[in-house]
């Protein structure tokens, strides 16, 4: 079945194309920031500076690339596994404008200082109500399509898809409870460690519920589309789904060891973390398994690479997430620039590998037409790798040299370095970042060129390729 | 350990036994072929 026998793609078009713009809005504030530590005169205070604009580079990240083209590929995915049309193509058009106008305003309000202060939380409480408007939208529309579908038994990434809005809808709307003070302005219900405590349940289920079961959805499916093989075993999926599920949601205190949260809920938090290894490289396991025979895919077919060395950063991103999880370890490198190092292996390795995997797989099948250059794909995928490596080592090393000098002490006690002075140590390794960043700007150019010379120019696929 | 500790405990022992029944449900021989079905199926959604 086909667009014209059904399926309601115009809207996937519109999500992938506007999450691309967000996407190149993204890296570019990113470079800029980068540069900005490295060259403090390039802040331009006020609207300018490194903390306004850090923000929004997260959030045009996490909710405009990442949220925007996990929409696209919700609707491209639910439709065609359950062999049902959309349920409301109309209000998915409704949500497409809803979903830039939030981003921009976003953009606007975080630029203008407007910012409630909780990490990936800061839009103030009218922008608040819209995206929780947003989210009802777009969970109907696919709730009620999947409840009217033809296949009676669901795939794996239908789980992960229902996972994703119903967890999202209870982290936003508990941890974005707060009392307005005046249209700009609001304070959390929250106080103290209670607050900071509901703040990381959320922040930490962030990356559960929007950078990992949406690109598991993504995973599952287009890795079986592009090998053509089935995935190794559904029922492994099934239970890797439901043992995240159950174990994602207790880890968020692990972001406040060493802190006043109660010693019990830190130590269930560190004991959660470490057990997650199990769900996630069940994943991992699922993947490279599904590949038994078909490993000459990695050198000839640059979907396969884009997300076999993705789930290979998720396997190493869900190691190091876990490690950093133990009270020892966290004490040696939480609040130095190892965590950014992290946190870049999962969204550009990991996040960003699969969505491009999934937009190379699915723009040539809604415009029926060949990808423009594979050989361009595949300068896209090694300047991308190239870029997301030298950033997550150089912070790592950066990281521990930091986390060294803060440890240090003289005979009777005192510290031996001050906090400035790790900072000018760190600038060598601000510079690489810098480099990395524009290497995976220039990826980015790269894909970006590719897509928009697909649409445009790309050679008509044959009838039976079409999606 | 106070009582809303044990609650917490409590909800998570309960999840937990939900979970392993899921375990036991997907893996159990009746439902073999059933619970692999899906993975042939989506590949000929096209």
């Amino acid at each position: 079945m086909d667009q014209q026998q059904g399926y309601a793609d115009d809207v996937v078009k519109g999500f992938i194309l506007w999450s691309m713009v967000w996407g190149l809005v993204t890296v570019l504030i990113g470079v800029l920031i980068s540069l900005q530590l490295v060259y403090p005169q390039l802040n331009l205070p006020p609207f300018l500076t490194y903390g306004r604009l850090r923000p929004v580079h997260t959030n045009a990240g996490i909710f405009g690339w990442g949220i925007g083209s996990f929409m696209a590929f919700f609707f491209y995915i639910t439709q065609r596994l359950t062999k049902t049309r959309l349920w409301s193509p109309g209000l998915a058009r409704v949500q497409l404008w809803l979903f830039n106008v939030i981003i921009a305003l976003a953009a606007v309000t975080l630029l203008a200082g407007m910012n409630r202060s909780k990490e990936y939380a800061e839009l103030e409480w009218p922008v608040a109500l819209l995206v929780v408007v947003l989210w009802v939208i777009f969970s109907v529309n696919i709730i009620m399509t999947i409840a009217k579908r033809k296949e009676e038994q669901m795939y794996i990434s239908l789980w992960y898809i229902l996972a994703t809005l119903v967890g999202v809808a209870v982290l936003y709307l508990v941890n974005n409870v707060s009392i307005p003070v005046s249209l700009f302005k609001s304070y959390s219900a929250y106080a103290g460690a209670n607050d900071a405590n509901v703040q990381w349940w959320y922040g930490h289920n962030a990356v559960a519920m929007v950078l990992t079961t949406p690109p598991l959805a993504l995973f599952y499916y287009y890795l079986p589309k592009s090998t053509g093989v089935p995935i190794y075993s559904h029922r492994m999926g099934v239970i890797a789904f439901w043992s995240l599920i159950f174990m994602y949601l207790w880890t968020g205190a692990h972001h406040l060891l060493w802190t006043p949260v109660p010693d019990w809920v830190q130590t269930l938090a560190m004991g959660f973390s470490v057990m997650l290894i199990a769900p996630s490289w069940a994943s991992v396991f699922n993947g490279y398994f599904s590949m038994e025979g078909q490993w000459n895919q990695m050198r000839d077919n640059y979907l396969v690479k884009f997300l076999i060395f993705a789930i290979t950063f998720y396997g190493l991103q869900t190691l190091q997430g876990p490690s950093q999880a133990v009270r020892t370890f966290s004490a040696f490198i939480h609040y130095t620039d190892w965590v950014p190092g992290h946190v870049h292996m999962g969204t550009l390795g990991w996040v960003s590998l699969v969505i491009f995997a999934g937009i190379y797989y699915t723009i040539p099948k809604l415009y029926g037409r060949e990808i423009y250059s594979v050989g361009l794909a595949n300068l896209h995928f090694w300047l991308a790798v190239t870029g997301q490596i030298i950033f997550s080592i150089t912070m790592w090393v950066a990281g521990v040299q930091q986390a060294s000098m803060l440890h240090a002490s003289n005979p009777d006690g005192s510290l031996h370095y001050s906090f400035m002075e790790t900072l000018i140590e760190l600038y060598p390794y601000w510079t690489w970042r810098s480099i990395a960043g524009i290497i995976y700007l220039a990826s980015l150019l790269v894909f970006l060129y590719n897509i928009v010379k697909t649409i445009s120019a790309g050679k008509a696929q044959p009838a039976e390729q079409k999606a | 350990m106070d009582l809303a500790s044990v609650y917490y405990l409590g909800v998570t022992f309960l999840l937990f036994g939900i979970f392993v029944a899921i375990v036991v449900r997907t893996y159990s021989r009746k439902n073999r072929e059933r619970g692999e079905d899906p993975k042939y199926r989506m590949m000929h959604e096209d």
